[in-house]
């Protein structure tokens, strides 16, 4: 299954409409609420990000006018991306979303080892006691690296798991 | 009255601290910019409670040694990943990588070097030489130049994203959109907060990028095909000969820097614009054959010189009035109010061999950056020939760090994810990524200077025209866009080859 | 091989770890969370947060959160565990004047204090040598001849700097546009090039530029203060009555830990700030840049800081009532 490069931008156009509605829904809502979104310069918040909102759509409307005449113009348009293509990029995501929520919950410690197999094996290597020893002495170096060169606390969770070089 | 300040620096330049300091920076530096995700200002900020313990001009030694350092730094892992390693390396991309896949990475990164080292040794010459002037002609600068300028920047983005007009200034609208999210400084209420604390100073710029760029093209490694396979990179090692290969470039080089030192004095313009406008302008001159963004060397001397040249540019305003050019430069200031001296035409006066010592490690720290990026180069190259099954999960967890490390927020994270699945659905639809960047920087610099013009104004707009520098931005603002819609016309007869088609 | 005894190493680490947890506080680094951009002020609480490091034998990093008038700063800490790991460095805007203007749910006394760090004191300067303003009543006289016509600022709207210029205006019965700038230095670069008529100027950068601007004013009644400023008349002098005294006219900052924090961590943390702000390196440090070391210790918060809550609260109708000046005037 295949879909055309020309169905990739009206995802993009989609998700730009969406971010101008939000512009206008909290123009309407929480600023007006708050009372920035009327006045002068001093006081009016919601100009600004307006103008520029209405201005994004308006270049959307110019884009959509010149496609109608140059249809078969720009090949890149044409060109397919393949559905099966994007499984792996699509899993890579998933992993991340998760390792991101368990991060603040578990900790670094406990979750960094996890995240970096899941995402060798997802790369084609074997699960191997080598590529879970390669993750674990990768999360540890960058974890020392870091907490005791550059004085950053990595995220404890709720055991509070920090290791005090 | 120059020639005495440097000497009288002489001293204190030269002792064995300031000068081990200086090249520690430059590598810690170098090292900083090529982190997806850190660069010059992190570096700068984590190693400050070490330098306010030191002789003043070691420990600024120091932090400018990291300043210049993290700015070249960016490039290599720009041209080895691809990911700029900071927003300022972000049009190395465009001919570095090229270079990179068309087997001379280590050319390309030797070029950053030189480019860099030489773009920030001319920045020092107009530090040393044109501050006084440079420094008086900025300082005139007020809101209403601001905001004209920041529409010059703005069209930049349109003069460089040459795949599409209107898909760059989309982007770049977009950019500017996200830069309103957070407290409005003027009427104070919270813009597209949505209640949450951790929106109230917006998203951080730090983790938009390291999404953008690093986590999207994360995500695109992974469908190739040869994730587990050790890359065949021949590991060439770039003698001191890319010095004369970027010695070629002599025209660009000195116009380049040129354009770096002017947009470096003026505060809030910073490296990111000066490397892109070098770019541009560099492509603008450039004759056909050359091809740029398919590997020309000369786009990567552009953006190199420029972004160092930037540095130097940046020091100007600051040493001379005290007024930042940047974030990065802020900090510096910081740390020499500490160290007990107050930047400003006094400093030049009451104390010139602090000036001379901060213009002698500034000049060294590029001297050092050319010989030890150099002679550093195959460690960097090396890079490229770990598997990519070893490369993603190092990056995506470096990015994760380094963004957590900004201000503790797992939220930051989020947001870099966030904008990690942006950056993948705008590649995927050919929208170019840096004008979002570009656009986040100049949005607060554009609304806040031009309600503050509107605030001074008496008679609203006519403010921007009462005033003949504003006027004149103006006028050249008109100009572009006419140019670029000329252009941009023009080009559409023809079948225009995209420039960053794989970007 | 290697790689099984590199595995063992780990998890060993792993669970030192955890038993570390029951060890004496504090045995990992200890987080400041600033509330301002990078500038001055940081590198002050650096100074700070560099000895107080040494004294507890652990690195202090300090944080930059800005956002907010300083109030993400502390949403950020609160939503820390109160395991004194986390300091709020409670600059007096979100500690006092954010809850008085009611755009905080917190007081100060839902802080544990830990010790006084710093105050700098503000004054109002014009361009040096301005020939319309000679004196703090020819701005005055000014300003009530062309009402809204004077351009200001105060850096930040609604921030300290904002009340204590809009009471001091309201006093004269003057109303002026307050202009906002996100860093004090592209103001005061304005007022040099005559955009802006007057500006807030704290004593660091009067100390940086004496030949920059002319003090017309010293927002404090205090004899140091007005020192600072080589003797530029204060409040006291020109008979204004701000109904401010003592700290409340100024900036300053107090550490504090959450209120859930155990009594012998804070007195850990107590112990280690008030070595470090006796220290002669830390007080000439800071005296350097133009801010002033405070002395008070936590059993002083309540008298130094209720004072402070309870004047601010009685005078912030000045800012409305300029807000409201300004809307009849456009």
């Amino acid at each position: 299954m295949t879909i055309r490069k020309k169905y990739l931008n009206w995802l993009v156009i989609l998700f730009l409409s969406v971010v101008i509605a939000v512009v206008f829904q909290q123009i309407f809502t929480s600023m007006t609420e708050q009372g920035i979104a009327s006045g002068g310069p001093y006081d009016n918040a919601a100009a600004y990000p307006r103008l520029i909102a209405i201005l994004i759509g308006v270049l959307i409307a110019l884009q959509f006018v010149l496609s109608q005449f140059r249809s078969t113009e720009n090949d890149s348009d044409e060109l397919v991306v393949n559905i099966a293509d994007l499984r792996r990029p699509a899993i890579l995501l998933s992993i991340f979303a998760v390792y991101l929520t368990l991060l603040g919950i578990l900790g670094y410690h406990l979750t960094t080892t996890p995240m970096i197999v899941s995402v060798m094996v997802l790369c084609g290597m074997r699960f191997s006691l080598t590529t879970v020893g390669a993750a674990l002495v990768i999360s540890f170096v960058l974890a020392y690296a870091f907490e005791v060169y550059l004085k950053v606390v990595l995220p404890g969770g709720i055991f509070s798991l920090n290791i005090p070089w | 009255m120059l020639i005495d300040s440097i000497l009288s620096g002489y001293g204190l330049f030269m002792t064995p601290m300031a000068i081990g300091l200086t090249l520690l920076g430059v590598l810690f530096g170098l090292v900083v910019g090529a982190l997806p995700g850190l660069g010059p200002l992190m570096g700068i900020i984590l190693l400050l409670p070490v330098a306010i313990g030191l002789p003043p001009v070691a420990a600024m030694g120091f932090l400018i040694a990291i300043f210049v350092g993290g700015s070249c730094g960016g490039s290599i892992s720009a041209i080895l990943l691809p990911i700029p390693g900071t927003p300022l390396a972000a049009a190395t991309l465009f001919d570095g990588y090229p270079m990179a896949k068309k087997g001379r990475a280590s050319d390309a990164i030797g070029i950053a070097i030189s480019a860099s080292a030489i773009g920030g040794l001319f920045g020092g010459v107009v530090l040393i030489l044109l501050a006084p002037a440079l420094a008086q002609f900025a300082s005139n600068f007020a809101p209403p130049e601001y905001a004209a300028l920041a529409v010059t920047g703005l069209i930049a983005i349109a003069v460089i994203s040459k795949e599409s007009l209107l898909k760059g200034l989309i982007a770049g609208c977009f950019g500017l959109l996200i830069a309103t999210i957070g407290t409005d400084e003027f009427s104070t209420g919270y813009r597209f907060t949505f209640d949450s604390h951790h929106m109230l100073n917006g998203f951080h710029i730090v983790a938009v990028v390291v999404g953008l760029f690093a986590i999207s093209e994360m995500a695109y490694q992974t469908m190739s095909d040869d994730l587990i396979k050790k890359p065949e990179i021949e590991i060439a090692r770039p003698g001191f000969g890319s010095i004369f290969l970027t010695l070629k470039h002599w025209k660009n080089l000195l116009r380049s820097s040129t354009i770096g030192a002017f947009f470096g004095t003026l505060p809030g313009a910073g490296g990111v614009i000066s490397s892109f406008t070098s770019y541009a302008v560099a492509k603008a001159s450039a004759g056909p054959d050359e091809k740029y963004g398919e590997g020309a060397e000369g786009g990567v001397v552009a953006t190199e010189s420029a972004n160092n040249s930037t540095v130097g540019g940046t020091l100007v305003p600051s040493l001379a009035l005290g007024i930042p050019g940047d974030a990065s430069s802020a900090v510096l200031i910081g740390a020499l109010l500490i160290l007990g001296f107050f930047p400003g035409p006094t400093l030049f006066e009451q104390q010139p061999e602090i000036v001379g010592g901060i213009f002698l490690v500034y000049l060294a720290s590029n001297i050092f950056l050319l010989i030890a990026g150099i002679l550093a180069t195959p460690l960097f190259v090396y890079v490229l020939r770990i598997p990519k099954a070893y490369l993603i999960p190092i990056v995506l967890l470096l990015c994760c760090i380094g963004t957590y490390a900004l201000q503790a927020s797992v939220f930051d994270l989020f947001v870099m994810l966030g904008f990690g699945i942006v950056g993948i659905l705008f590649r995927a639809a050919n929208y170019p990524l840096s004008p979002i960047v570009i656009g986040i920087i100049l949005g607060p610099l554009l609304e806040n200077n031009l309600r503050r013009s509107l605030l001074i104004s008496d008679n609203g707009y006519w403010i921007f025209l009462d005033r003949p520098i504003s006027a004149i931005l103006i006028i050249v603002n008109i100009i572009l866009i006419a140019g670029a819609v000329w252009f941009a016309l023009r080009g559409k007869a023809h079948s225009n080859t995209a420039l960053m088609d794989k970007h | 091989m290697r790689i099984k005894k590199l595995i063992a190493a780990s998890i060993a680490a792993v669970v030192i770890s955890s038993s570390a947890a029951l060890a004496e506080f504090p045995e990992r680094t200890v987080e400041n969370i600033f509330p301002w951009s990078a500038g001055v002020a940081m590198s002050v609480s650096q100074i700070i947060a560099k000895a107080m490091g040494e004294e507890l034998g652990v690195s202090l990093p300090v944080v930059s959160t800005p956002g907010a008038a300083g109030t993400k700063a502390f949403k950020t800490a609160m939503n820390r565990p109160a395991d004194g790991y986390t300091i709020f460095d409670g600059y007096v805007a979100p500690l006092v004047l954010q809850p008085v203007l009611g755009n905080a749910d917190w007081t100060y006394k839902d802080f544990k204090p830990l010790h006084s760090a710093v105050s700098n004191a503000f004054s109002i300067g014009v361009k040096k040598g301005d020939p319309r303003f000679k004196t703090f009543e020819d701005l005055m006289e000014y300003g009530k001849a062309n009402p809204g016509k004077l351009r200001y600022s105060s850096g930040s709207r609604n921030n300290l700097p904002h009340m204590v210029i809009a009471k001091v205006l309201q006093t004269y019965g003057v109303v002026a546009q307050n202009i906002p700038y996100k860093t004090d230095g592209d103001a005061r670069k304005d007022l040099k090039a005559g955009v802006l008529d007057f500006s807030f100027i704290n004593v660091g950068a009067y100390l940086q530029d004496k030949e920059g601007f002319d003090i017309l004013l010293v927002l404090s009644e205090l004899d140091g203060a007005k020192k600072s400023y080589d003797g530029a008349p204060n409040i006291t002098d020109l008979g204004i009555d701000t109904g401010l005294s003592g700290l409340a006219p100024m900036g300053w900052t107090w550490w504090l830990v959450h209120k859930d924090t155990p009594d012998e961590v804070a007195d850990v943390l107590r112990e280690a700030m008030k070595k470090a702000m006796s220290r002669d390196d830390v007080k000439e440090a800071i005296t350097r840049v133009g801010f002033v070391p405070l002395e008070w210790d936590h059993t002083q918060y309540d008298d130094v800081v209720g004072p402070v809550s309870g004047q601010l609260g009685a005078m912030g109708n000045a800012l409305k009532w300029e807000e409201e000046e300004l809307k009849k005037l456009n």
